[in-house]
């Protein structure tokens, strides 16, 4: 039996394995690059170099440094996942320069979402100001009990996750909300992960983690995955650390969370989801400004106002009714 | 071939024709589906993240209906199904969480043993019916038929759940494509984010997410585009008027339900996979 979840790994060299196979020692890289200045505007550059046992994308753009382009811009410091400085976007997705592997063509850009100081270094300011609108330090409401401080590991689960971040911003870059612009307010996902740090700690002024969180326009993750699938420290952030975040703004600015405890609501009512029922509970009368969808809806029977009125007696709404009812409300 | 059936709520709803074209596909495929009449919400997003012990229990309860029943359990939505596989991963490695969950579920005579293996729909194709056999059943080959893939997110990420270092690589609904006789293409939005999470709260971001990926199918040669999963179809079929008026050109590119692609190819007509109860309306090439 094939597994179905991976077709296309083996073929589009997934995994490791054929990841290293794929290119042979000597065989010339092909590395373009995605330069700009100010004196020559944005343009593609190529440049190519011999593949080494074990090269680096970093390898790869310090030979290129060196042998072709020595005004290449480029960041990097510890060469070893620890700075979180390298981010680059190559093939389309966020690596660190020092922990990938080349690929036989490569296309590098600068990460996206943050405006380009020169070649491959951006500018990181716009992250860190939301990371400092954040508050991100620790203010304890109880006194220091002295040490040690004892902590069970499932209350510092999730922050210690976060703890794990190293300020790459791949995930910012890789987050199509974020790349939506002004559009939305949502912070972001690296801002989210710092903020995480501190607000997921139980230690943590619960005021201090309230108004970051109502700065954080956090209901307007799309929960892609995105962010978690280019993480190098590979942190859960959806799962763990976006997720208990939302579920703090339930609990601390519940106003924010209309959407969620609408749909927490329904659930516990019908057992599943009514459509009319969630949009009408969520969106009160701002449902007026869909009316056309929801006529071209109704026309090819895809809501039915009669069972959002009255068909609330599903199979599944008691045992729905009970699991809910009994959780005493969201945690 | 039985399965426990989990349609979830969009299939019961704004896309009843996923249901009814499902089941008129799996006769087809000689796959019997056995309906858990009781099964809740797995809690989409929402109640995952505010709630989410009550998340696990829903969950996990599905997951006890299927085991009692001693069946596989088929799920037709992404979101479900990963909500199902995370829920199930979660009470395997957590033995107090399993634990709570069952003394939870204790009131119903269920208890959940960790047995039930989730499978969606397009994973049953290749698993249980297999290429071979599948192909042997397809008595329309869809010739001519450019079809753009949309995976929609929660069938290819997250990583540590499908093992893709690049989600871009999966290739399953190309290689079926090819298999029922479409072409099919390859353009930016195949694995990229239909939005549907934020929709009800706030439409703008999945209009503007969503209408970069048809722009970008239609600009590539799709004719039609196909998704497993029915809440992307939501954003990609209904809001398809409203994306076109934001990005101010007409699109009209019809979007087929995986299990719809599936029956036309096996020779089901269109009004026994419900094709016309969507937005746009899909012709077959001639």
């Amino acid at each position: 039996m094939r597994d179905a979840r991976q077709v296309g790994q083996d073929e589009n060299f997934d995994t490791l394995r054929a990841r290293n196979e794929r290119i042979a020692i000597g065989a010339l890289v092909s590395i373009k690059i995605l330069r700009s200045d100010s004196e020559h505007g944005t343009r593609w550059q190529e440049f190519r170099t011999p593949y080494q046992k074990a090269m680096r994308v970093l390898d790869a753009l310090n030979a290129v440094a060196l042998q072709d382009a020595p005004d290449l811009a480029f960041r990097w410091f510890c060469g070893s996942k620890m700075c979180g400085t390298c981010g680059v976007r190559m093939n389309g997705r966020e690596v660190l320069a020092c922990w990938e592997a080349v690929e036989p063509e490569m296309r590098i850009e600068p990460l996206r979402n943050l405006p380009v100081v020169r070649d491959l270094v951006v500018d990181r300011t716009p992250y860190e100001r939301k990371v400092a609108s954040f508050e991100p330090w620790l203010t304890r409401t109880q006194p220091y009990p002295g040490f040690p401080e004892p902590m069970s590991h499932r209350e510092i689960k999730h922050a210690s996750k976060a703890l794990d971040c190293i300020s790459c911003a791949s995930c910012y870059s890789a987050c199509p909300v974020v790349r939506l612009g002004p559009l939305t307010d949502f912070a972001g996902p690296a801002p989210l992960v710092q903020l995480g740090q501190t607000a997921l700690d139980p230690r943590q002024d619960q005021h201090q983690v309230a108004r970051a969180l109502s700065r954080s326009g956090i209901f307007n993750c799309v929960s892609c995955y995105k962010c978690e699938e280019v993480c190098p420290a590979h942190i859960p952030i959806v799962s763990g650390v976006i997720e208990p975040l939302k579920a703090k703004t339930a609990q601390l600015v519940p106003q924010m969370a209309q959407h969620p405890l609408a749909f927490r609501a329904v659930v516990a009512r019908r057992g599943r989801i009514d459509p009319g029922e969630l949009i009408l509970r969520t969106q009160g009368l701002r449902v007026l400004a869909v009316l056309p969808r929801l006529l071209r809806l109704l026309t090819r029977g895809k809501i039915n106002p009669f069972r959002t009125l009255l068909g609330f007696k599903t199979p599944a709404a008691g045992p729905a009714n009970r699991i809910l009812k009994g959780a005493g409300g969201p945690s | 071939m039985k399965f426990a059936y989990y349609p979830g709520c969009s299939a019961r709803s704004t896309c009843a024709e996923l249901n009814v074209a499902t089941h008129r596909v799996a006769q087809k495929l000689g796959l019997d589906l056995v309906p858990i009449e009781s099964a809740t919400c797995t809690g989409a997003r929402e109640l995952r993240a505010i709630d989410p012990l009550s998340f696990y229990t829903l969950n996990v309860r599905i997951l006890a209906l299927a085991e009692r029943e001693g069946l596989p359990l088929m799920t037709i939505c992404n979101t479900c199904t990963l909500n199902l596989l995370d829920a199930h991963a979660a009470v395997c490695d957590d033995a107090q969480l399993l634990k709570t969950v069952n003394e939870e579920l204790r009131a119903e005579g269920l208890q959940y043993n960790r047995s039930t293996r989730i499978s969606h729909f397009l994973w049953v194709l290749y698993e249980d019916i297999g290429e071979e056999k599948l192909s042997s059943l397809v008595t329309k080959p869809l010739k001519g038929l450019t079809v753009a893939a949309f995976y929609g997110c929660h069938i290819t990420r997250p990583p540590a759940r499908y093992g893709f270092v690049d989600s871009r690589n999966n290739a399953a609904l190309e290689k079926l494509a090819t298999l029922l006789g479409c072409e099919p293409i390859d353009y930016s939005g195949r694995t990229e984010c239909c939005g549907f999470h934020t929709a009800a709260h706030d439409e703008r971001i999945a209009i503007k997410l969503t209408g970069q990926h048809i722009l970008s199918a239609k600009q590539n040669g799709a004719k039609t585009m196909v998704t497993p999963c029915p809440l992307c179809h939501t954003v990609l079929d209904s809001f398809q008027k409203e994306i076109e008026k934001d990005i101010g050109q007409d699109l009209n590119v019809p979007i087929l339900h995986l299990p719809q692609l599936v029956g036309l190819a096996l020779g089901l007509s269109h009004d026994e996979l419900n094709i016309d109860r969507h937005m746009i309306s899909f012709d077959e090439p001639t």
